[in-house]
């Protein structure tokens, strides 16, 4: 709490607009200065899911330095617009993976559900950090996740999940969270209007 | 999330209800698929949803793949085709011993009165994708229920059995490849017909013989074929070859591993035989279905291992 204050404190200090500061207005977040954000388009939303889990359903075969683009791409979502993107949207692609991969029909579904539901849960908390902190909580949430299909496996099947695969997983899904952060909030970063005389 | 928003902020049912109400439907879902095939009608409707949507994200790889064919120097060209010459010359050899071998096999069996042996027909089928789930062992292929692909089906290379064919869509088919610890199959020694059941390896890419005494006679180096005692994969056909063995004192199995042979090449060809599945006995359990047959001898597998 106090850390906290002292952060708000600091911030206030450095307010943008300040005396001698000439970067464009933003509000801060922490110490951070950030973008107001354009509000998101929802086919914006439907298409990169349906992006995603369609480079999801390319034939990589058993490459396994691929990562789960959908997995990730739900993760941002469900961070960045809870109220849009929710677990009903990540338990109906989860089916459509089962199927896909011919894995047990629910499997995907309730790893992407829990998935989910880690990442409406933290949003407040993984849009705070710096973005090389959400990396943690994102690899954190996506080997959630890859334990819970592991243990569904383990339950039903008595196959061995191997568990550095979940690791590299997850480790490669985390990787590409920063690209995927400035691909994904292009559309909302961008003015309004062209107009020069605003540096917004 | 310790105090509820009040009501004017209504949000609607909250995270944790929903988070239970899809974790109960997909865990529900996870049992039902695991004893019953109740879903295969919804997995079909999905399957047919999907399907053109995995064919349309072949095509990228097709077109990389013919691209770099394309480049392939005529010295690669040149010792491929001499190879395959060979490859060709000792096989017709061998093609014509064989018949010679199969009119003297099928004169002996009349004498001595024994059922012919019969090979079952096959269909080319071409392997679409593997599924990108570490987890299990499965490739997809190009045949499915119209051309007449039948649950149960042993597939195979140019090298030797691959898989058995597990599910089946209208348009596709899943193979399930011998790798997958969930499947098992009948097996002998060919040196000296030791017989053996081989399940999918603990480690990946790897079968495993279990139930043999410690003190079996076997070898690392010796050839595995079926057996064909399940009625149906064919006899003789190679399926792997012993690379280790741990005769462990205490324990009173020796745990013998293999390397599959089939399954290894880069060609995409596959041969699926069709063979009429064997008809359940009640001690496997009463599925009607074709497809019951090979979950049932799953069950029969796994009571086994215990």
């Amino acid at each position: 709490m106090k850390q906290w204050l002292q952060r708000l404190w600091g911030s206030a200090r450095l307010a943008p607009g300040a005396l001698g500061d000439t970067r464009p207005p933003t509000i801060g977040r922490g110490s951070r200065p950030e973008q107001v954000l354009r509000p998101v388009r929802p086919a914006f939303i439907w298409t990169t899911l349906v992006v995603a889990f369609l480079l999801n359903l390319l034939p990589w075969g058993r490459a396994i330095w691929v990562p789960d683009f959908f997995a990730v791409t739900l993760v941002f979502w469900n961070v960045q617009q809870p109220r849009k993107v929710g677990m009903g949207v990540a338990f109906a692609f989860g089916l459509l993976m089962d199927v896909h991969n011919g894995a047990l029909f629910g499997e995907h579904a309730l790893a992407y559900t829990l998935l989910s539901y880690g990442a409406i849960t933290l949003h407040r908390r993984i849009l705070w950090f710096p973005l090389t902190s959400q990396l943690i909580y994102v690899f954190g949430l996506l080997l959630i996740a890859q334990m819970a299909s592991g243990a569904v496996r383990l339950w039903v099947g008595g196959a061995s999940p191997g568990w550095w695969i979940a690791l590299l997983s997850s480790a490669l899904g985390a990787a590409i969270w920063p690209l995927l952060h400035s691909v994904l909030l292009a559309p909302q970063r961008r003015p309004a209007k062209r107009d020069d005389t605003r540096p917004l | 999330m310790e105090y509820g928003p009040p009501p004017l902020f209504n949000q609607g049912v909250s995270a944790r209800a929903r988070l239970a109400f899809f974790s109960v439907v997909a865990a529900l879902l996870i049992v039902i698929d695991a004893q019953v095939n109740a879903l295969d009608v919804i997995r079909n409707g999905v399957e047919i949803l999907l399907y053109p949507f995995q064919r349309v994200l072949l095509w990228p790889r097709d077109v990389v793949g013919d691209f770099a064919g394309y480049f392939i120097s005529l010295s690669d060209l040149n010792e491929e085709n001499a190879r395959l010459r060979k490859i060709a010359v000792e096989q017709s050899q061998r093609a014509q011993l064989a018949g010679e071998l199969q009119l003297q096999n099928e004169q002996l069996r009349k004498l001595a009165g024994l059922r012919e042996r019969v090979s079952p027909p096959a269909q080319l089928v071409t392997a679409l994708y593997e599924s990108r789930d570490p987890f299990s062992h499965k490739i997809v292929i190009d045949h499915g229920s119209k051309d007449g692909i039948l649950p149960g089906g042993p597939v195979i290379d140019e090298f030797g059995v691959v898989g058995q064919v597990t599910r089946i869509f209208p348009m596709t088919a899943e193979v399930t490849l011998l790798t997958d610890k969930e499947q098992s199959l009948p097996v002998q020694i060919s040196r000296n017909g030791l017989r053996a059941v081989a399940f999918g390896g603990s480690e990946p890419m790897t079968l495993e013989l279990r139930f043999l005494p410690s003190n079996a006679d076997i070898q690392s180096g010796d050839s595995v074929v079926t057996s064909g005692l399940d009625g149906m994969y064919p006899t003789d056909m190679p399926v792997g070859t012993v690379t280790r063995i741990d005769r462990d004192v205490k324990d009173q199995f020796a745990r013998v591993i293999l390397k599959p042979v089939g399954g290894m090449s880069k060609s995409r060809l596959l041969l699926v035989l069709l063979v009429n599945p064997p008809p359940v006995t009640p001690a496997t359990g009463g599925h009607e279905d074709a497809s019951g047959s090979v979950r049932g001898d799953r069950a029969g597998a796994k009571a086994a291992r215990r």
